[in-house]
């Protein structure tokens, strides 16, 4: 289910502007685009839109200064940061400032396209949701969070374990927007991840790929290669036999600060 | 400042000799005098036992002529004689007896002092004798003895050889009572020592009076009898050691003092002195005199007539020479121990001095020496005193000081050692600073080139796949399509790792046990391990020292070798893991596969970044930044194989 919307695209650079207004056109939506966060406010002001892409380095007033300006004149519009690595860490921050999530460069026109869906579903409230994609309730659990938690807001939890090692999954929310898992794509063991990096990624029975971002910076150590034999666990037990991967982090107490703690719903 | 310097000892030498010669020389003075006057104290005394023993003398000569006198004056010869008239008898028996007793004067008066018989004048009789022993006779009706004075002219009634004999030159003597001008120059007087003893007739009455008398003027017997039996004739060095005098009045008139002929010196007369005391005062004088040819310790005493009256004087006189001698002798043989005995206490005290003082001269030579820096040089105690405790003292300081500058020394070894530790450290520090610097400057650059490439390469990427939606349908733009398309995407895929790679944040060295950080990359994979049928053996030394490392990215290292080796062996086989010492530097830990081994020429390129054995799969990065994080700690690692049997991967680190 495709929603159509109003999006708008902030970046200074000319052709990769074009480049993403003509792939996500392509879906449907009606973009525009602005080429400073100056130029973008002006447009918020006069249009009504449901989604920014904005990227984070913008010459003079930055991405998340728009986001946060943005979140208070229109709280009610979704933004998603456009991100180089460099500011992978900003964009972390930027959810905590309320972005919906982010999106590294180099990415596909797949992958916006299918982030923009995602988050456009994620503008309706849960019951609205589940009356348009007719799903049955039970899909849907009720899920608390346990506490301890720390969390890319609404995107993905970490969680310190007692040997000091960080257990990461998916936050509930994501994992409402998942409608059905078609495999996991976990990182091997050894490997380095850093805050804000992709450290799974999930494609889900309609070709989408959705990535996981970790909260936190450290040596993979484990993967929850279990879940490849129940993958819907992923959706229903996000936080306890649903986990994704298992860290043992480098820089725990600084990262800590980019990511929400726990928030009871 | 310095006091000039006369040494301990010459000061100690000093002080007690003064004190040794002062002592010395008040014991001599003291003793001298005390020899002396204790000498010349036993002459005088001497001399006084000797004028009693004279007077004794004398009066016993005077005893002898009174007893002599009496006893013929009874004889019954006599007295018949008297009556008789018989005087031409009585003169030749009279003067057989006066020859015989060696009388001078022998007369015999009637009852009434009137001469008999004058034995030296036959012819003369008539007169009066006059005499105040015969007085005295008459008088008293005994006998009657003393010494006498005769004046000249009644003396010469008995005659010109007894007038002649006491006829005696005056002799001008310097120091004498000065004699009245007008007074002769000799003296006539005589002075005799003389008897009378009254003759009793049958009746019992007075019949007359003898009288018999030695004259004592030149005549000599009864001085050289007294020098006789005082002085028992002894000389000394040729004079006469004692000498007796009788004077009449002040006047020498018999002695056996000789004058420098040989002579007697009769004539000369006493001093003043003597003059006063004995002849005034009647009192005895004892002095040193010089008589004629000598020193002389005399003595005086007055001699007494009958009545009382003082005239003359007696005189003993010793030789003053022998008492000199002995008190010389006796002070020379005092003054010579005296002398010794400085001699030898100087010497003690020379001596003494000396040994106290050597041990502080060799402390000071010590102190010398230590102050040089000889701190081994010890003082030798000689003895349990003062100085030997000063001595001990002194080398328990030398000792303690040794020790304590072998302290210093030590302590200041062990802080260059500490400061050249430290430096050291800090250098590497540095060096590993500079090189982080230089990692995360390359890192900088990297994510700046990345950044800026990630732009246009997003842009090619979206249109590339735009286009291929557009142009889906017509295959033959499909083949170059899909090429661009994978290409760009290989190409975010390179910006990816090289962000990946030089986006390694600084090691934090931490010291710490190589062992567990081992063991637990050796269970992370333990899984994997069991699932592939890999057998992990894992050994390592005991007593391993602690090795500077960040132990996370030295565990990713070895998770990434062990990774290596498990993909290396996906049949199974045994990985054999090594930790021990190599050289005195590092720390080897050795991971050993039996897997499929890489080709020689392979093998050199392992550890370029993105080289990649693993296809698709492996970014290939994982050993490269292996060997990165190694060299970061100051490290090494090395890699060997044989295709078909195994590989080898050493990683050494060092603990130092």
């Amino acid at each position: 289910m495709i929603y159509k919307a109003n999006i708008l695209v902030v970046d200074d650079d000319r052709a990769l502007c074009k480049s993403v207004v003509a792939a996500l056109e392509k879906e449907g939506h009606t973009v525009d685009s602005a080429f400073s966060a100056e130029e973008a406010m002006e447009k918020i002001e006069k249009n009504v839109y449901a989604l920014l892409f904005v990227d984070l380095m913008l010459p003079g007033k930055s991405g998340l200064e728009l986001l946060t300006e943005v979140k208070e004149t229109r709280p009610d519009v979704t933004v998603i940061m456009i991100t180089g690595y460099p500011s992978i860490k900003t964009a972390v921050q930027a959810i905590k400032a309320s972005a919906f999530d982010y999106i590294p460069k180099p990415f596909t026109p797949l992958e916006i396209r299918g982030l923009a869906a995602r988050a456009l579903e994620g503008r309706y409230t849960y019951e609205e949701m589940a009356s348009k994609l007719h799903i049955k309730e039970e899909r849907l659990v009720d899920v608390s969070i346990p506490p301890g938690i720390y969390c890319i807001h609404e995107h993905s939890w970490a969680k310190v374990e007692d040997d000091g090692n960080v257990r990461i999954g998916m936050h509930h929310a994501l994992a409402r927007t998942v409608k059905g898992v078609a495999s996991i794509e976990f990182p091997a063991v050894n490997e380095m991840r850093f805050q804000g990096e992709a450290c799974v990624r999930i494609v889900d029975t309609h070709d989408q790929v959705l990535r996981v971002w970790t909260p936190v910076t450290g040596m993979v150590v484990m993967v929850n290669e279990a879940l490849n034999e129940q993958l819907s666990r992923l959706i229903y037990d996000p936080y306890e036999s649903g986990w994704l991967v298992k860290i043992q982090p480098t820089h725990l107490e600084e990262e800590l600060k980019n990511l929400s703690p726990v928030m009871q719903e | 400042m310095n006091a000039k310097f006369t040494s301990l000892k010459t000061r100690l030498i000093v002080h007690f000799s003064v004190v040794i010669l002062v002592g010395a020389a008040l014991y001599v003075i003291f003793g001298v005098r005390l020899i002396g006057t204790t000498v010349i104290r036993q002459a005088q005394d001497k001399v006084k036992l000797d004028l009693n023993t004279a007077r004794e003398v004398y009066r016993g000569e005077i005893a002898t002529l009174k007893q002599t006198v009496r006893l013929t004056a009874e004889r019954f010869f006599l007295r018949d004689s008297i009556q008789n008239g018989e005087r031409h008898t009585l003169l030749a028996e009279l003067e057989r007896i006066r020859r015989r007793e060696s009388l001078d004067m022998l007369n015999l008066t009637d009852g009434e002092g009137r001469v008999i018989v004058k034995t030296q004048r036959p012819g003369v009789y008539g007169d009066r004798l006059e005499r105040d022993t015969v007085d005295w006779a008459i008088t008293h009706k005994t006998a009657a003895a003393s010494t006498q004075v005769i004046p000249g002219e009644i003396l010469e009634k008995e005659g010109t050889a007894i007038a002649e004999q006491a006829r005696v030159k005056v002799i001008d003597t310097p120091r004498a009572y000065p004699r009245p001008a007008a007074a002769p120059g000799e003296e006539r007087a005589g002075m005799v020592i003389g008897a009378a003893a009254p003759i009793f007739d049958r009746g019992g009455a007075l019949t007359g009076v003898l009288c018999g008398e030695t004259l004592l003027n030149h005549g000599y017997s009864m001085v050289d009898k007294v020098k006789a039996i005082v002085f028992k004739g002894e000389k000394y060095k040729g004079k006469d050691i004692g000498t007796v005098t009788v004077f009449l009045k002040d006047l020498r008139i018999s002695t056996n003092v000789c004058t420098s002929d040989g002579k007697r010196a009769v004539g000369t007369r006493v001093s003043r002195d003597v003059y006063n005391r004995v002849l005034v005062e009647g009192l005895p004088w004892t002095g040193r005199a010089f008589v004629v040819n000598g020193w002389y310790i005399t003595a005086y005493e007055p001699l007494r007539n009958l009545a009382g009256e003082i005239v003359g004087i007696l005189y003993v006189g010793v030789l003053e020479a022998p008492y000199i001698d002995l008190k010389n002798r006796v002070i020379f043989y005092f003054f010579g121990i005296t002398l010794l005995c400085v001699v030898l206490l100087i010497g003690t005290a020379y001596f003494t001095a000396a040994r106290t003082t050597r041990p502080l001269n060799a402390l000071t030579r010590a102190a010398g020496k230590v102050a040089h820096g000889d701190l081994d040089y010890r003082v030798p105690v000689e003895s349990g005193d003062e100085t030997g405790q000063l001595s001990e003292a002194f080398n328990r300081m030398t000792a303690d000081l040794e020790k304590m500058t072998e302290g210093y020394r030590e302590l200041n070894r062990t802080l260059e050692n500490r400061i050249e530790e430290k430096s050291m450290e800090l250098e590497e520090a540095r060096d590993r600073l500079v090189q982080s610097e230089k990692l995360s400057g390359l890192g900088k650059m990297a994510a700046g080139v990345a950044h800026e490439i990630n732009n246009p390469l997003t842009s090619i990427l979206i249109n590339a796949h735009l286009l291929k939606e557009e142009l889906n349908a017509e295959p033959r733009f499909a083949e170059n399509l899909k090429i661009i398309v994978d290409e760009t995407a290989r190409c975010a895929s390179i910006v990816k790792d090289l962000l990946a790679f030089s986006r390694q944040t600084p090691p934090r060295i931490v010291s710490g046990d190589i062992r567990p950080v081992v063991e637990k990359a050796v269970l992370l994979l333990k899984n994997q391990a069991s699932l592939q049928k890999v057998t992990v053996f894992n050994e390592s030394a005991a007593g391993l020292p602690n090795v500077k490392m960040d132990a996370g990215k030295i565990e990713q290292v070895f998770t990434n070798i062990i990774l290596n080796a498990l993909d290396a062996m996906p049949g199974g086989g045994g990985l054999f893991i090594t930790t021990g010492l190599t050289g005195d530097r590092f720390i080897a830990v050795t991971f050993r596969d039996e897997g499929c081994g890489i080709p020689a020429k392979v093998l050199t390129k392992v550890f370029d970044p993105f080289f990649t054995t693993k296809g698709v799969k492996g970014t290939g990065l994982g050993l490269s930044v292996s060997y990165g994080i190694v060299e970061q700690h100051g490290g090494r690692m090395d890699i060997r194989s044989e295709e078909g049997k195994g590989t080898t991967v050493t990683v050494y680190l060092p603990f130092k």
